[in-house]
């Protein structure tokens, strides 16, 4: 048990982790100071629609951000230790180690030309002093674990032998081959059919409290989040727009696009005439409104939210990024208000760190 | 694998009949009596019609064509391929003789390919965008633009004539040492280097825009996420991948390996297939012309083949 | 599921911000957009505008200077002579006493015409096979394909070395022999668009809306399949005119009086000794055209292909 599981103290931090990307068309903040932690052997979800920034930051947490890609800014705490100013070398070993990424199209993550057994054992030799036999061994007994039947055979199998659902138990073998703490899943079941997923969330359901593992489950499938996760983040454009325990999220949503996003999901024990949609669409990257990035797609909008607006807290654990207040009313300053007026009121109600 | 092998070289002859038809009516169909050197004031007519006899040149187009097919198919006959009109030997013989010439200069031609383009493509491929990378791709540009002939002709003058450390033509210097390994590498260095710096252009574009290709694929980012040092994941996970492809040119330089010297083997006058094929041109040397046209069908299908098998022993994706 | 305090149904919504202002640009306008961002694709474009236009003008102004004139053996440089005549022999005279860069832009021109008129004949049909066997697909593509492979399979330079020393070796006759081996490309090129294209989902959904053959073929599926032949074509040019000077440089080629960058390569090489510098100048030449045309064709072919790659800036 490391010591900051034992002083209680969270395993990953993430404080205003800024990711952006240099084109030739003008800078993508593609993460825009995102701050959230997660805790020992709990599962966060991070939720929002394609280009919100999940991935980017799942990747920046191990590092992976390349070209034209750069940190610009933040912390990443692992354990207390600060991720973005490890060595390379520090950070290979914490890969694949402490912490284990699978990703969203297990058709192309396996490397083609190694078999199933000889990719798992790879990892596991990377990171423990074991042997090439052992490796297999080790690889083999997870194949198991995963729930792959005839896992002798299969981890002498090609990757191009195995099916898709297959082929992403193959990658949670690997990446849990080595007792990670945290375990970050990027859309891991998106590609797969519904009978897949549930299998594949059982698996991961199964596994992370066997290891008291913590889990990053990144998707923007609420219905898997609502099955797997504690606590949830919600993100827009880069930032993180609400955060809070599951139930919360899904019983008491504060920030409007959270709401936004429920409701749009069809119920089954309602009868209505049209859909609900969110209307508009996710602000080009290049074209990013000043103030609140949700204004334009906003129901509640005042005048206020030309001012960023700020992070506070509107519930017990439980904080969002808008103007309106915990009980879903106009801000005390004013729905008018503006300038440094508005400015200052933020600052005074926003939690979050600079 | 076999039945694959048996079924590809069976899908092969037609195309080797499609070359040879073209093959013979290339020479069947050039203006000029393919005997007329022959017409000297002291040459009897009947003479002239009795090697129209032999040649089989009296007969009509399709059964020339048939007969030549038929013969040419008996390669354990070395007449199977005609007499050299120029040089009076059986074709089959000087092709045997002034083969291993050609063999020598580009098989050592490709191996030093190989060995330098492989790991420069990797290199520029690794560190894209830095100095290392440009630098390989404008070399690789340039000496991709530059004809052999030209490049050829700028090595010959500045290591034969300006500098003379290398020798002018020819692979030996004198009857004496020939044979002589030494004297030979010597005379090879410039024809070589003209060939090689040519196809190192060449490849070393392929071979980095295969890597380049490989490294931003998902399973690269796997590799890395796994805590693989840099090292591993170029070498083994990427290389192994990104030679797939490269693997296989190896096999389609195989048509070059017989043809592909000609200009080269002119400029240098290396006594190789090349030349013997250029010689044969000039001086209406038609069943040598036939041969070589054949010859290089031949090569070409072969080639094909074996970058095919190639590829399925190296890609394990691959099943025949 | 939440009470909201205030019912979203109801609440204003203003959408006028978002409109999209980037301007909407046709298909030919963003292409040639992309193309000029291409920097040595431009200057690939300008050198060879400049080749053609110096070869047409430097012969007519240089006049009889292209002759060789024992008075004239080894003169200086210069733009205008003593008798005040423009001769713009700026690369001097050689020992024979002709203008070398009179008799070089001429050249250039004899190399530039054969390779685009092989150009011209590679392209047809080039075209004509690969947009059928494309287009038709079954049988007639299959033995399209065999035609491809059987010329593929033959030996290129040794074929038309041979087919011009045996039908005697005038411009036309190598613009032919080039011509109908080269095509390969260009039909398999052509071929493979077509075949895509008559799958492609906006040609079904052109053909589901009603839209005439006339007008699939014209506005949906021609575009596209530009690209590759514009690609094979400047490709072409290149390999055309490196075949002719190999050609000429080997002794096959069009005869000596009648210059090309080929036997000016031909001459340079007998007197590499004597005079060494006579290789450079058709050398460069012929490079550069390799370059642009390489160049020229590589811009072309990221200009007409839409779909964009992130460039770092």
């Amino acid at each position: 048990m490391t010591a900051s599981a034992r002083s209680g103290g969270p395993l990953l931090e993430i404080k205003g982790l800024k990711t952006h990307f240099f084109t030739q068309d003008g800078t993508v903040k593609a993460v825009d100071g995102v701050t959230f932690e997660i805790g020992h052997g709990q599962t966060l979800g991070v939720v929002g629609e394609s280009g919100c920034g999940k991935s980017i930051t799942s990747l920046s947490v191990m590092r992976l951000i390349e070209r034209p890609g750069k940190i610009v800014a933040g912390e990443i705490l692992l354990n207390g230790d600060d991720l973005l100013t490890a060595s390379d070398e520090e950070v290979r070993e914490i890969r694949g180690d402490q912490v284990s990424m699978i990703f969203q199209e297990p058709m192309t993550s396996l490397n083609p030309v190694f078999t199933c057994g000889e990719q798992i054992s790879e990892a596991v030799q990377q990171h423990t002093s074991a042997s090439s036999r052992e490796g297999m061994d080790r690889a083999i007994e997870m194949l198991g674990v995963v729930g792959i039947p005839d896992a002798k055979r299969r981890a002498h199998e090609y990757p191009h032998q195995l099916s898709g659902g297959m082929r992403q138990r193959v990658m949670i073998a690997m990446a849990l081959s080595t007792d990670p703490d945290l375990l970050i899943a990027d859309e891991p079941t998106t590609a797969l059919d519904v009978t897949i997923q549930a299998q594949i969330l059982e698996v991961m359901r199964d596994l992370r409290q066997k290891n008291r593992m913590a889990i990053m489950l990144i998707t923007h499938d609420l219905g898997v989040v609502a099955e797997m996760a504690d606590e949830v983040v919600v993100m827009y454009s880069g930032k993180v727009v609400e955060r809070g325990d599951v139930r919360t999220i899904f019983g008491n949503p504060h920030h409007p696009y959270t709401k936004g996003l429920l409701s749009s999901i069809p119920r089954l024990d309602e009868r209505v005439e049209r859909l609900e949609v969110i209307k508009g669409t996710v602000p080009s990257p290049y074209n990013l409104p000043t103030g609140c990035l949700f204004k334009r797609r906003c129901p509640y909008r005042m005048p206020i939210c030309d001012v960023a607006p700020p992070y506070q807290v509107v519930g017990e654990e439980h904080a969002s990024r808008c103007w309106l207040t915990p009980a879903g009313e106009a801000p005390d300053v004013g729905a008018d208000a503006s300038g440094e007026e508005a400015e200052r009121a933020g600052e005074l109600l926003t939690v979050e760190p600079r | 694998m076999l039945t694959y092998i048996i079924r590809r070289i069976i899908l092969a002859i037609p195309i080797l009949f499609g070359v040879a038809l073209i093959s013979f009516l290339l020479v069947y169909l050039a203006p000029g009596d393919p005997l007329g050197r022959f017409l000297t004031p002291n040459v009897r007519p009947e003479v002239l019609e009795r090697l129209r006899e032999i040649y089989g040149l009296d007969k009509p187009l399709f059964e020339q064509f048939v007969g030549w097919i038929s013969h040419y198919v008996q390669v354990w006959d070395p007449l199977a391929w005609g007499i050299s009109i120029t040089h009076r030997r059986p074709v089959l013989e000087l092709i045997m003789e002034r083969a291993p010439a050609t063999l020598l200069l580009m098989g050592t031609a490709l191996a030093v390919t190989v060995v330098v383009a492989v790991p420069l493509g990797m290199l520029a491929a690794i560190k894209q965008y830095s100095v290392a990378d440009k630098v390989v791709t404008t070399f690789a540009t340039i000496g991709y633009a530059m004809p052999s002939f030209v490049l050829g002709t700028y090595l010959l003058y500045i290591g034969a004539v300006w500098t003379g450390i290398f020798p002018f033509r020819g692979m030996t210097s004198s009857l004496r040492t020939a044979g002589d390994p030494l004297d030979i590498a010597w005379h090879m260095v410039l024809p070589v280097a003209s060939l090689a710096i040519q196809s190192i252009a060449g490849w070393s574009r392929y071979v980095r825009a295969t890597m380049l290709e490989v490294l931003h694929q998902d399973y690269i980012r796997t590799a890395k996420a796994k805590g693989l040092g840099s090292n591993r994941v170029n070498f083994r996970h990427a290389l192994r991948n990104a030679l797939i492809p490269v693997v296989t040119l190896l096999g389609l330089s195989l048509p070059s390996l017989i043809a592909g010297a000609a200009i080269t083997e002119a400029i240098f006058s290396w006594p190789g297939l090349g030349s013997l094929g250029l010689q044969a041109v000039g001086e209406r040397d038609y069943p040598v012309v036939m041969a070589f046209v054949l010859l290089g069908g031949i090569a070409v299908v072969l080639g094909n083949l074996i970058a095919d098998i190639l590829y399925g022993v190296v890609d394990p994706r691959i099943k025949y | 599921m939440a009470d909201t305090t205030i019912d979203v149904r109801q609440a204003q919504f203003d959408d006028t911000e978002d409109i999209d202002r980037t301007e909407v640009r046709s298909y030919w306008q963003l292409a040639r957009q992309r193309f000029v961002h291409h920097r040595l694709a431009v200057a690939g474009a300008i050198t060879l505008v400049a080749l053609i236009v110096l070869s047409l003008v430097v012969p007519a102004i240089a006049g009889d200077t292209l002759r060789v004139s024992a008075s004239r053996s080894f003169a200086p440089p210069e733009i205008f002579n003593d008798e005040g005549d423009m001769t713009l022999a700026i690369l001097g005279y050689s020992r024979t006493g002709y203008n070398i860069f009179g008799v070089l832009m001429a050249a250039t021109g004899t190399s530039l015409m054969i390779g685009f008129a092989a150009v011209l004949i590679i392209v047809i049909i080039g075209v004509s096979v690969g947009s059928v066997a494309g287009f038709a697909g079954g049988w007639v593509d299959n033995v399209l394909m065999r035609v491809v492979d059987i010329a593929l399979a033959l030996p290129g330079l040794f074929i038309i070395i041979a087919f011009v020393a045996f039908w005697g070796a005038s411009i036309w006759s190598i613009i032919i022999a080039i011509g109908i081996t080269g095509w390969t490309l260009a039909a398999r090129l052509v071929r493979a668009e077509f075949l895509s294209l008559r799958e492609a989902d906006y040609v079904q959904a052109a053909r589901a809306l009603g839209a005439s053959p006339r007008r699939i073929i014209m506005r949906h599926m021609l575009p596209p399949a530009f690209a590759p032949i514009i690609v094979a074509a400047s490709l072409g040019v290149a390999d055309s005119v490196v075949l002719e000077a190999a050609l000429s440089f080997l002794g096959f080629g069009i005869s000596a009086d009648q210059a090309s960058l080929g036997t000016l390569l031909n001459v340079a090489f007998e007197y590499l000794n004597r005079e060494p510098y006579l290789v450079l100048f058709p050398s460069i030449v012929l490079v550069l055209i390799v370059l642009a045309a390489n160049f020229l064709g590589d811009g072309m072919r990221d200009a007409l292909d839409p779909r964009q790659r992130v460039e770092e800036r």
